[in-house]
């Protein structure tokens, strides 16, 4: 059992490695490729409520926010790609700094309310600043991704870009939750008094925490941007945010891996119709038109029922296992 | 331009601010009830504004004359609000804050498709309560609606206060607010004072919707936009004092108001936002807010 677990994170990194060499079919390569987007996006998210105990209502804005952000600077600027796409996470935590300075001095859940407002804001913004975003009709003709030379334009490319990347941020976030950032967070969590008294910041902890998560949330939009080659501001919507925000719960808790299985069976159920092939085009409508139901209804059962979600699920049957 | 004309202009503005201000005003009680009673804030709440003048609007087409469908969409609400204590909030037996959030944004996510289910995705519009042309005030024009949303808001806040004031029930409801554990030694029952506060900020919420639904259409997804708005008007006045969350209600109609008169309407939507971060980072406890956190 313990053998297993400890392998089992590399077993996984393996197979997802593996993944263009598993199938060729182009259309599945692009959905594994936004599970991967997603999978970005719910690190820094987990990392947010699972340790630290806030909740965002607005990460979706800060995809989008990246996703214009890398746009405008390769096709307006004509700059490499690379610089789009750190300039696209650098946008990102300037605007989560805004929101976080302020709404995270203090106690109470008030940055909730902050990035809700700010969702809602960002996805009018979009629409309204034509001359920069395009508008309604949306932003097109973005460049694959490229460095140096080289242009990732194949699937299977752009497949491993996106999972290097993700790769990357669950290293980075495996090493946060280990190290002293991580005990503080988890001290934050159980009891912020107790962790002020044990001289945890707790406020620059929540703050980092923020900034570090729209970063991520800004990367995945300025890679989804050049992935896709099209923006459309009907993405980045607040329902989108409560969309990851439920991929957090459902994953819940103090673990990485739970919300990471969690985005990817809801990002595989967006894309149904095309994964299951037997499956006819209304049933795959109705699943899809009740999706926001779904999420909303399981937010509020995890809450009531589950509250460490099905990381917390997977511990108890483990331990039920064990001797 | 001619000063009269200026006068008239700025005039203009201020009543189109005090119209959307006093319903802002409304969902502000809301949270500033439940705020009082649970210390946390509830996501739901402006979801409860879309439900009024939805449930407004098709009571009417079902024929029910004006004055019923407000009064039966009012008491409809409520009873919702009242129901979603019961069902989600209450079994959340410590308390914790989080959680109560996380579960009225779930909420919010499931009423709002609820209603996206029942009513479609149209937006739709209340008759006004009385026809008519607009009035004239120094050249600038009054909708007759407008005095309605006046009158009732006005009607709603002395109500609340004489309720809060001089019942058992409103003093019980304050000692909840107060101290809870306290409350509960002097004989209150102070679940049941959470879930009258879920009720009681739903059928503000509704009423807020059901006012204002024949001047500005209303749809299923305009209730997280007035949630942040009537949040922003409460904490502008100080979270917690229901006084504050009228004055941060009117304030916050008025700061629009101008702003889109006198800068550009696009940038309308983005003052609740700049308020509420404002306040946060310059003064938490409101405007009208003393030292610390009060409640009530």
């Amino acid at each position: 059992m313990r053998t297993v677990r400890a392998l089992a994170p590399y077993l996984v990194a393996i197979v997802v490695a593996a993944g263009p060499f598993l199938t060729d079919d182009r259309f599945l390569l692009k959905v594994l490729t936004f599970v991967g987007l997603n999978a970005l996006v719910i690190v820094g998210l987990a990392l947010l409520f699972g340790f630290a105990g806030q909740v965002s209502l607005g990460h979706a804005a800060f995809v989008g926010l990246g996703a214009y952000a890398s746009a405008v600077c390769s096709v307006r600027f004509g700059w490499p790609w690379i610089v789009g796409f750190i300039a696209a996470g650098s946008l990102a935590a300037l605007g989560g700094l805004i929101l976080a300075l302020p709404s995270l001095r203090l106690k109470g859940h008030y940055l909730a309310m902050a990035t809700l407002g700010f969702g809602e804001l960002a996805s009018l913004a979009f629409v309204e600043a034509e001359p920069v975003t395009g508008g309604v009709d949306g932003f097109s003709g973005i460049p694959f991704p490229s460095i140096g030379g080289f242009e990732f334009r194949e699937p299977a490319a752009l497949y491993w870009l996106v999972w290097a990347i993700v790769g990357i941020a669950v290293l980075l976030a495996t090493n946060l939750t280990a190290l002293r950032p991580g005990r503080a967070m988890r001290a934050l969590h159980g009891s912020e008094l107790g962790a002020l008294a044990s001289g945890v910041d707790t406020t620059g902890i929540k703050v980092r925490v923020f900034v570090l998560s729209a970063t991520l949330a800004g990367l995945a939009g300025a890679l989804y941007a050049s992935v896709v080659g099209f923006v459309s501001p009907s993405v980045f919507t607040v329902g989108s945010s409560v969309t990851f925000l439920a991929m957090a719960v459902i994953g819940g808790t103090g673990s990485l891996a739970g919300p990471l299985v969690a985005a990817t069976a809801l990002t595989l159920v967006q894309y149904l119709d095309a994964l299951i092939p037997g499956i006819s085009r209304d049933t795959a409508r109705i699943v899809q038109s009740f999706q926001e139901d779904v999420y909303g209804m399981s937010i509020v059962l995890v809450v009531l029922l589950a509250p460490r979600g099905v990381s917390g699920l997977l511990k108890r049957l483990g331990s039920v296992g064990r001797p | 331009m001619q000063c009269g004309t200026m006068v008239a202009e700025l005039l203009q503005f201020i009543i189109a601010g005090l119209k959307s201000g006093a319903v802002y005003a409304l969902v502000a009680l809301g949270f500033t009830i439940v705020f009082g009673a649970t210390g946390a804030i509830n996501f739901a709440q402006g979801e409860f504004y879309m439900l009024g003048g939805m449930t407004g609007v098709l009571l009417t087409t079902w024929g029910v004359p004006l004055p019923l469908a407000v009064v039966g969409a009012v008491m409809l609400t409520a009873v919702i609000g009242a129901a979603f204590e019961l069902v989600a909030v209450r079994p959340i037996a410590s308390g914790d804050p989080l959680r109560i959030i996380m579960v009225t944004i779930g909420g919010s996510v499931v009423l709002r498709q609820a209603a996206l289910h029942l009513f479609g995705p149209d937006e739709r519009a209340l008759r006004p309560f009385t026809a008519g042309p607009s009035l004239r005030l120094l050249g600038a024009a009054v909708e007759r609606q407008t005095l309605w949303v006046w009158a009732i808001t006005a009607m709603a806040v002395v109500v609340l206060a004489v309720v809060y004031r001089q019942t058992m029930f409103g003093k019980a409801m304050r000692a909840t607010s107060i101290r809870r554990d306290a409350a509960r030694l002097v004989g209150i029952d102070a679940s049941a004072m959470v879930t009258a506060s879920f009720g009681l900020a739903a059928a503000l919420g509704a009423l807020g919707g059901l006012v204002v639904a024949p001047l500005t259409q209303t749809a299923f997804y305009v209730g997280s936009g007035m949630g942040v708005k009537g949040f922003a008007a409460a904490i502008l006045g100080g979270l917690g004092n229901p006084v504050a969350a009228v004055g941060g209600g009117l304030i916050l109609g008025l700061l629009e108001s101008l702003t889109a008169g006198y800068l550009d309407p696009l940038y309308k939507d983005a003052v609740a936002l700049v308020v509420l971060l404002g306040v946060l980072f310059l003064r938490p406890q409101g405007l009208l807010g003393g030292r610390g956190t009060e409640k009530v």
